[in-house]
């Protein structure tokens, strides 16, 4: 309730300041079409010369796609922004009097700072996921609607302990942006399934930087290639990370020191 | 009598900072390996503040001050040495122990950039979880105390440093905080906006009886807010007592200002005294204390005194004093 109530808050102090620069909404709306056009003429032309991707078909293609816009909506929504205003805090010492509130410190870092004109991509992928399911048709019952659910809870739990866990590498090592960026170039990488790539690299997206359970698995869950096995699977590694990074952040905090005043 | 409101014994916090040699050579030479040293900031401060009191705190850049506060407040975890505050660990951040607390910082702000002052408190309402008609009245308060009735809903970006500061000020009381930490409060603030937040902080203090820990580099602050000092340097505290006694213990000297008219204006005082400063007629000497009755005396008795006034030195120049000898004492 507290949680809701705080990113309720949250999200509308977001909204008044993004209305601030209302020029930026429009930007924003080119910048997400025109990211989501590219994307789509780029699958277009993949399946203009053959059927299938590594057994994918082009509606279930552009259902991954719509996730993985609504999977990049959501982080750029509050995530990336909120984890990165944190970063910026550690080195100013702004985080100090963050940490004079009588509220769970992690989730105050966590949900800081809501952009809302990223709202744009998720409202995006939802229409093209929408689009493609109903192309697919008869195929999306009541147990792949589950568990598409379930793996996308999933999936986000685990980008976000990610990016938690990266980000708090700045209680020790102060000066790390360049980290998310690690991020952000290996999430564009799970545009396409991650079942097409090399074994190497299908393995650091699934267990490195695993951008493969917010965004393939979830949409194997739709398209009805989802086992239980793999589900169960995310669902643990879920509640691992997010335990884990919860551990993380605490040994992190112990260690802040403050930018000296 | 009541449990203090904060109580230190021997805290002492140690910051292990890395070291490096200069040039490229030895930077590189750090991105693996990693020599630190071990730099004491707070060296077993013993203090306690009761309920309702204001306590200045002073000392020069580097002593160890804000390290302090930073405990008291939960955001450092000592190294060795004990702190509680309203009978609470700070370390330990419990929830009830940041209800009922604040801390200002003169060079840190929280109020968002883009949107309205009253949007930001508004935050602040839902973190403190605040009733509306009690925060609507401690906003009402403050309002009419601080002046803020123009400014809360304007845009942070469009206040000046003093108006920015005196909605920071209110942000952090919006929860009626039985400790406040002031930590440099006025800090590049003007005269009139340094004396506004220093008769508010005294006013709220009487209506609230909120026991007030307040660091500042302007003397005016803690003279007309704190009738007892702290005085800390090199992590050590050096004082601890009322502000008068400071003045009494560490000053040798007092100050004799004597006007001796047109009679006798060019009158070679430096026989009485150490001349400080003259203006035409106006003599400023310095005088050992001991000896102040006797020149007075010969000085009535010499000269065509118009007028004489024996002043104690300014707090400014006592703690100036007692820090010069400090740093000339060995260690």
């Amino acid at each position: 309730m507290r949680f809701l109530r705080l990113f309720l808050v949250f999200t509308r102090l977001g909204a008044l300041s993004d209305l601030a620069y209302r020029a930026n909404f429009w930007f924003q709306v080119f910048e997400s079409l025109l990211n989501l056009g590219a994307a789509l003429a780029l699958v277009a032309l993949v399946f203009s010369q053959t059927d299938q991707v590594a057994g994918w078909r082009l509606e279930e293609m552009a259902a991954l796609l719509g996730v993985y816009f609504l999977v990049l909506g959501v982080l750029s929504m509050v995530i990336a922004p909120s984890l990165t205003r944190f970063m910026e805090d550690v080195q100013l010492g702004n985080l100090d009097l963050m940490l004079t509130k009588p509220a769970d410190a992690q989730l105050l870092v966590s949900i800081q700072e809501v952009r809302i004109w990223k709202v744009v991509d998720v409202v995006l992928g939802l229409g093209l996921l929408g689009f493609s399911l109903a192309r697919l048709g008869t195929q999306v019952g009541a147990a792949e609607a589950g568990g598409f659910g379930l793996a996308l809870l999933a999936g986000a739990a685990i980008v976000y302990s990610l990016w938690l866990v990266l980000t708090t590498l700045c209680f020790w090592f102060i000066r790390i942006e360049n980290i998310v960026m690690i991020f952000w170039s290996l999430y564009w990488a799970a545009r396409w399934p991650v079942g097409m790539y090399p074994g190497w690299l299908r393995w650091t997206l699934t267990l490195v930087v695993p951008v493969a359970f917010a965004v393939t698995v979830p949409a194997e869950a739709l398209s009805g290639r989802l086992g239980p096995a793999t589900l169960v699977g995310a669902l643990a590694l879920a509640v691992f990370a997010l335990a884990f990074s919860r551990w993380f952040w605490r040994v992190g905090l112990r260690h802040y020191s403050g930018a000296s005043a | 009598m009541s449990p203090p409101a904060v109580r230190l014994r021997g805290l002492t916090k140690i910051y292990r900072v890395p070291v490096r040699g200069a040039g490229v050579r030895e930077a590189l030479r750090s991105l693996v390996r990693r020599e630190t040293r071990e730099v004491p900031a707070v060296r077993g401060v013993d203090f306690e503040v009761a309920p309702g009191e204001i306590v200045g705190f002073l000392g020069p850049n580097g002593a160890g001050k804000t390290t302090t506060l930073k405990m008291l407040a939960g955001l450092l975890h000592p190294t060795s040495g004990e702190a509680h505050v309203l009978g609470f660990v700070p370390a330990q951040r419990e929830r009830a122990f940041l209800e009922q607390i604040t801390l200002v910082m003169g060079q840190r702000n929280q109020l968002a950039w883009d949107i309205p002052v009253l949007d930001s408190f508004d935050r602040n309402r839902a973190i403190y979880g605040l009733e509306a008609s009690d925060y609507r009245r401690t906003i009402d308060e403050l309002t009419e105390l601080l002046e803020l009735g123009e400014l809360l809903p304007k845009p942070v970006r469009n206040l000046s440093l003093g108006e920015r500061m005196k909605c920071e000020v209110a942000l952090s009381l919006l929860h009626h905080p039985k400790v406040l930490f002031l930590d440099e409060p006025t800090i590049g603030l003007d005269v009139t906006m340094q004396r506004r937040i220093r008769t508010f902080v005294r006013e709220h203090n009487r209506r609230t009886g909120a026991a007030v820990l307040l660091t500042s580099h302007y003397m005016a602050d803690v003279e007309a807010l704190c009738p007892r000092v702290i005085l800390i340097h090199h992590g050590e505290i050096l004082f601890d007592g009322a502000r008068t006694a400071l003045v009494d213990r560490f000053s040798s000297e007092k100050t004799l200002v004597v006007d001796l008219g047109v009679a006798d204006a060019t009158a070679d005082l430096s026989r009485y005294g150490t001349v400080v400063a003259r203006d035409g007629a106006r003599v400023t000497l310095r005088v050992a204390k001991a000896e102040t009755p006797a020149v007075t005396g010969q000085l009535l008795a010499n000269h065509p005194v118009q007028d004489l006034t024996v002043e104690d030195p300014s707090i400014e120049d006592v703690i100036d004093e007692v820090f010069r000898e400090q740093r000339l004492a060995p260690e």
